[in-house]
């Protein structure tokens, strides 16, 4: 079997091939050819090879949040579970480390945002900080919902134990697969939540917190981006598929669903318009009633009824 | 135990010599006293933590007290090393902080006087075992901190704030009086040793007792409805005392808790879901209503808030696991509480002095007036960062150790057995991630727009650090542990296990593996973090090597006006949160416009109050007051009245002892 670091990296390199295929998704319902499914490489090695321009209202922090924004996504994929079930790392209650290391990630851009002293920054600083909690009460619930579910806590230990369980209702794993679809629209910033194809002030939550980066961090910013809807597609794709991975059949089935995923984003995009903002915190809870549902489910069928 | 004893009296000698000395010998002379004192604390302090050793001796007095006995465990040894590094360092942050002060000299003595007897009576609390003379010694620390908040007297507002505080103080004391009233009742005798007969059986006088303890610690600690006097206390004392007071005495409830659960009290599901509910309502209250404060000490007042609510909760974890005889939950559970103590005493005193060096260069508390310090105060800027990132419990930092351990406690009570302790976990849970994503948006909110930014007020004078260094100092010492913690915690978890041994004596093999496993786990979590973080920035600064970096000004869409009033600022930041939780976070606008044809002058204002103190405590305390005032003829001012009741007293007296012959 491939080493599971070597399945590490491609984890690491595969997520900006799949932003492409949205793109192109987006562009052929909008009856366009659309850009070469590795354009975001293209764009990415791009910015990596400009310079950049450093307000000089600007700190250190500004200097430092693409860094954590990357290093957040390249540490959240330490902990999911690849082909044989393993992950490289993981312990009991890695779910919250995970939690608090995007928590950081967000902290790190809305400071970043505020370091600017530009109001647009600011409107999207407020946003996104208001917006997070919801997200991350809806996730914390998703998270307790699995630990019910399996009995195990740590991230890797779920996805697989998960799998292993047969009486789990097929009601309760299509609420966990649209809960955690919802949450790939939040965190990547896509529609209905934001609009990632504009900066103006009607839509803007992320885009108009990089409005100042330019050259390698605003790189890191839209790989970090690509890594975070990655992350949430391939917990999907764990949950959706219900026998184990380790044969190349598995495999591909895999990719397969993370792929639907990223169509279904692009789809998603196509169909409907951004939300407008106070709808977004209803939109948002979505995530936290679902999982608070697939909760209940679990508890009565686990338990063989009420009480 | 001599030199604890003789260590607590160095600390208030100290205070004694600095009414005797004059000019800046008086800070001097209390900072080494201080500083000596530890060599007395802290040695035996630590000796008792790693040997788990108890440390006795006794004092006599005459026969109403008896025989008072002292003690140091484990759990008063951590309290006692809080108490005696927390002192310390207000001390030498208070010389660079009355550098400036010009008002009159005994209003810095009589300061440096009740710091000392403070510091004396908080390091007595934690090792007393008998109740009158913990009671005594608890009256002394609020006395000396009442003294203490109202340094700056001559202000109307600081008398009002300091009586407000007294009064909380005493209603602390009176269900302290109370509590240790019964116990001592049942159990003929004030020795804490006594009290664990009370508490067998789930009688009904341990479970009055127990809510009559936690109603008295709870008003020191800052637990919900009783929280009130910490937003106006903490702000108004000048910023050293209020780190003391928010890092340090305030855990002296916690620690007054914990004394009593390990006197086998509060031992029963119905107070652990008791204390959990209040931790929860408590830690959620206190981060709504920071989040829209506009002055950055009461942000951080009612930030002490929402952290006791959250050691609390840990409390209540812990509670769980003993009642439910898990005895990993219980580890978990008490671990954090005793670790996030020892946090926030680190992080909050660092934010509460830094902002005091903030607070001595622009001469204002509000936030909105603030912008751009970063540039001006690099170093405070710096070290305010730290403790911002840490008191969000963001990795790499210690804050996340702390709550870490006590969300691994939550989940690992949740199970398919038990439905409802399964629901309290995930409540617990949603509460917990909902205080710390507020706490993320408190946060930035505050870091970004007191130091980020451009300036959003001109002031005419430079503002520098130059004349701060000494309370850098004081604020960079804090700032190690805040790292060391964060990254390698593991030196420290010997240190935790025997003070959980005092609550939890049945302790397992089992839990305290599972323990060092978890610990160390984060441990290398935290520094893979660390090391892919530095990836990156070098990452970054490889590729601009050999490109240009251009500095200008932030994009502002070709024109901004030129105003850096144009910034987003704190209300502004806060805005859309604080219309979506309206009904917690109560807003009173107040428009003022004239009515024209062409655009006028107009005046706006905004003030977020505290919706409990307002709509529930303050209603009840008119009541009282105007039922009270029906009396107050009894107190006339007149001579001749106070003449006339001590006649009617004494021929009552007579007449009741001529009935009674």
């Amino acid at each position: 079997m491939i080493p599971i670091l070597l399945q590490y990296l491609c984890a690491l390199i595969v997520p900006l091939f799949f932003l492409g295929l949205t793109n192109r998704v987006k562009a052929v319902w909008a009856g366009r050819k659309g850009a070469p499914l590795v354009q975001p490489y293209y764009d990415i090695f791009r910015l990596l090879r400009k310079g950049e321009v450093v307000s000089t209202h600007t700190s250190f922090i500004f200097q430092i949040a693409p860094a954590i924004s990357v290093a957040a996504g390249v540490t959240s994929f330490l902990f999911l579970p690849f082909a044989s079930g393993e992950s490289i790392f993981s312990f009991d209650g890695d779910i919250f480390f995970l939690l608090y290391v995007f928590g950081i990630a967000r902290f790190m851009l809305i400071l970043s945002a505020l370091d600017t002293g530009s109001s647009f920054e600011g409107m999207g600083a407020s946003r996104e900080a208001t917006f997070a909690l919801f997200v991350e009460v809806g996730f914390v619930l998703l998270m307790g919902t699995l630990v019910l579910a399996t009995g195990e806590y740590s991230l890797a230990r779920i996805l697989t134990a998960f799998r292993a369980h047969g009486e789990i209702t097929s009601i309760v794993r299509i609420l966990f697969v649209v809960a955690l679809f919802l949450m790939v629209l939040a965190e990547g910033s896509r529609v209905p939540v934001d609009d990632p194809n504009t900066h103006l002030e009607l839509t803007m939550i992320h885009e108009v917190m990089i409005l100042d980066n330019a050259g390698p961090g605003l790189a890191f910013y839209q790989y970090a981006i690509a890594l975070k809807m990655f992350f949430f597609a391939f917990l999907i794709a764990h949950l959706c598929i219900p026998f184990s991975l380790s044969s190349v059949v598995g495999i591909l089935l895999f990719v397969l669903v993370i792929g639907c995923v990223f169509v279904g984003v692009g789809i998603v995009e196509s169909v409907i318009a951004r939300a407008r903002l106070s709808h977004v915190p209803q939109f948002l809870f979505l995530i936290a009633a679902l999982s608070s549902i697939a909760f209940a489910l679990l508890a009565i069928s686990l338990r063989g009824g009420i009480l | 135990m001599e030199s604890v004893c003789s260590g607590i009296l160095i600390l208030f000698l100290s205070g004694c010599c600095a009414l005797f000395l004059s000019g800046r010998k008086k800070g001097i002379s209390l900072a080494i006293g201080f500083g000596l004192a530890q060599f007395f604390l802290l040695p035996q302090s630590f000796y008792v933590l790693l040997s788990g050793k108890v440390l006795e001796s006794s004092l006599q007095f005459s026969e109403p007290i008896g025989c008072v006995s002292l003690r140091l465990d484990a759990l008063s040894a951590l309290f006692l090393i809080i108490i005696a590094v927390g002192s310390l360092l207000t001390s030498v942050y208070s010389i660079g902080y009355l550098r400036n002060y010009k008002g009159s000299e005994n209003n810095i003595s009589t300061y440096y006087f009740f710091l000392g007897f403070l510091a004396a009576s908080m390091a007595s609390v934690v090792i007393v075992q008998n109740a009158v003379f913990f009671l005594f010694v608890w009256e002394l620390m609020s006395l000396s901190s009442f003294f203490l908040v109202s340094f700056d007297h001559q202000r109307d507002e600081t008398r009002k704030t300091a009586v407000y505080y007294l009064v909380a103080m005493q209603v602390s004391a009176a269900f302290l009086f109370l509590a240790f009233g019964l116990v001592s009742s049942i159990t003929n005798s004030f020795d804490f040793s006594s009290f664990g007969e009370v508490f067998q059986n789930n009688s009904s006088h341990g479970v009055i007792a127990g809510v009559l303890f936690f109603l008295g610690f709870g008003v020191k600690a800052g637990f919900f409805p009783m929280h009130t006097w910490l937003p106006r206390a903490h702000p108004t004392a000048p910023s050293g005392v209020s780190a003391l007071m928010s890092g340090v005495m305030i855990k002296t409830g916690i620690y007054g808790i914990l004394r009593v659960i390990s006197l086998g009290g509060m031992q029963s599901k119905v107070f652990a879901y008791g204390i959990i509910t209040i931790g929860l309502l408590t830690a959620l209250y206190g981060i709504a209503n920071a989040s829209v404060q506009k002055d950055f000490k009461r942000i951080l007042a009612f930030s002490s808030i929402e952290n006791i609510g959250i050691i609390g909760i840990a409390l209540g974890v812990g509670l769980l696991g003993l009642t439910y005889n898990n005895s990993i939950v219980t580890l978990l559970g008490f671990a954090g509480v005793l670790l996030h103590t020892f946090n926030h005493f680190t992080f909050k005193s660092l934010l509460f002095y830094s902002v005091g060096i903030v607070y001595q260069e622009t001469h204002t508390r509000n936030i909105e007036y603030c912008g751009g310090l970063v540039k001006q105060l690099p170093r405070t800027a710096i070290l305010s960062f730290l403790g911002f990132v840490a008191i969000s419990g963001m990795p790499p930092l210690s804050g996340f150790v702390g709550e870490f351990l006590i969300y691994l406690g939550i989940i690992k009570s949740i199970s398919i057995e038990n439905f409802a302790l399964s629901i309290t976990a995930v409540v617990a849970l949603i509460g917990m991630t909902l205080t710390g994503a507020i706490a993320l948006l408190t946060f930035t909110k505050t870091f970004g727009i007191v130091f980020l930014g451009s300036p959003r007020v001109q002031s005419e004078q430079r503002i520098s650090e130059e004349h701060h260094r000494l309370e850098l100092l004081v604020t960079l010492v804090l700032a190690v542990p805040i790292v060391v913690l964060g990254i390698v915690p593991f030196f420290f978890i010997p240190l935790l296990t025997q003070m959980i041994v005092i609550v939890h004596p049945a302790l397992d093999e089992v839990a305290l593996q599972y323990f060092n496993y978890s610990v160390k786990y984060i441990s290398i979590a935290a520094i893979i973090f660390m090391v892919i973080v530095l990836g990156a920035v070098l990452l970054r600064r490889v590729l601009l090597l050999k490109k240009s970096v251009r500095s200008f000004k932030t994009w502002d869409c070709g024109y901004q006006g030129g105003s850096s009033r144009l910034q987003y600022s704190g209300s502004s930041f806060i805005q859309l949160f604080q219309t979506l939780l309206s009904p917690v976070v109560p807003q009173k606008k107040i428009v003022v416009q004239e009515e024209s044809i062409f655009p006028s002058s107009m005046r706006f204002e905004s003030h977020t109050y505290d919706f409990f103190e307002r709509h529930l405590l303050q209603p009840i305390m008119q009541l009282i007051n105007t039922l009270l005032d029906k009396f107050s003829w009894i107190q006339s001012g007149k001579l001749q009245q106070y003449i006339l009741y001590g006649l009617l007293f004494l021929i009552s007296v007579l007449i009741w002892i001529w009935c009674s012959l």
